[in-house]
């Protein structure tokens, strides 16, 4: 199985983490991100690395990130008004990529996109939340509550505890 | 699925159980929809009672449009990127390497039902919610269609686009459904 992406949206819609473990594309003038090396392509602070495909790298994203909140969004709603209030949206595919989704209580979102041939990630996602995000993120006194873009989720050990876990599934 | 794609459409084989323990799986079909390529509604029947919310009419068009923009988003958002997405190798090898256009939507899954869903060449979607355990709808679906063709098409008085009222498709498609319910 492969992981291509992963983001979390909290309850104000934003995107405050994204992560991508794509390798760049080889015949591309934008690139999307160093193969080993990642970083969160969402924040606006950031200091762009190379000026001009950094931030056209980063708008791309942001886009995307958009893009699949709006996806998520619309389809969790279809679901629960065809399923009943208690219904959950897991996941949908499509013929190149799965997308995987995990909602906690507090209108967390947790999405993930991998290959065809994955089977349910929800648990994974579950994991990510209870060991990662719980530890390192809400557990931390300097964490603020509102994860304003990105703040407090970009810490060392999350970030390092979220590629582990990640590579250990692939 | 060794058989020829026309026999296996013929003779239909109705057995769908359990390779391991050969018990039979309740086959359930909780309803159809179909969405023209506009993003319009042009027919709706639920098979099933209790499988899904009752919604009013006007909820399923805010459905069928939403999941029509949905598709075309998640068409969109593929992360891998396309063979066609480098222009300069596509050009040079001509149309023969054309890659698959990136599909939308195929499955989603929900706690309490699966839907299918297939997109025709012409971009008329079928959209057919089933029970989570129901792994082959694929067969369903192309029944489905297979009958769409048949008494929809070839139906000399229906419009291209528009609402699909044909009492030979009703009746055919709700004896198959109910066939497939009650296994």
């Amino acid at each position: 199985m492969v992981v291509y992406s992963f983001y979390i949206f909290d309850r104000h819609t934003e995107c405050i983490y994204s992560k991508s473990w794509l390798p760049p594309p080889a015949a591309s003038s934008t690139d999307i991100l160093p193969p080993t090396h990642s970083h969160p392509q969402q924040p606006p602070q950031q200091p762009p690395q190379q000026p001009t495909s950094s931030i056209l790298t980063q708008k791309q994203s942001s886009d995307n990130a958009k893009l699949i909140f709006g996806t998520v969004f619309s389809l969790r709603n279809m679901v629960r008004k065809l399923g009943g209030s208690d219904d959950a949206f897991i996941s949908y595919r499509t013929a190149q990529y799965k997308l995987h989704y995990y909602e906690t209580a507090s209108n967390l979102r947790f999405v993930m996109l991998t290959d065809v041939a994955t089977l349910s990630m929800r648990n994974v996602l579950h994991q990510i939340y209870i060991n990662l995000w719980v530890e390192y993120v809400v557990k931390n006194p300097l964490s603020p509550v509102e994860h304003k873009g990105g703040e407090g989720v970009r810490n060392e050990l999350f970030e390092l505890g979220l590629d582990q876990f990640v590579r250990g599934l692939m | 699925m060794s058989l020829p794609p026309c026999v296996s459409l013929i003779t239909h084989p109705p057995i769908h159980y359990c390779r391991h323990t050969n018990i039979t799986f309740p086959r359930t079909v909780f309803a159809l929809i179909i969405i023209n390529k506009a993003g319009g509604l042009i027919y709706n029947r639920t098979f099933h009672e209790g499988g899904l919310n009752k919604i009013s009419t006007n909820d399923y068009l805010v459905l069928a449009g939403t999941f029509h923009g949905v598709h075309a988003i998640t068409a969109r958002l593929s992360p891998i990127p396309t063979p066609g997405a480098n222009r300069n190798s596509a050009s040079s090898a001509g149309t023969m390497t054309r890659p698959e256009p990136p599909s939308g939507l195929e499955v989603l899954e929900s706690e309490n039902f699966r839907l299918q869903c297939f997109t025709t060449l012409t971009g008329i979607k079928f959209l057919l919610f089933t029970d989570t355990t129901q792994t082959n709808v694929d067969l369903t679906m192309r029944r489905v269609y297979e009958m769409y063709t048949d008494y929809v098409m070839k139906n000399p008085f229906y419009q291209l686009e528009m609402p699909v009222r044909c009492d030979m498709f009703d009746r055919k498609l709700l004896s198959y459904i109910r066939e497939i319910n009650n296994r």
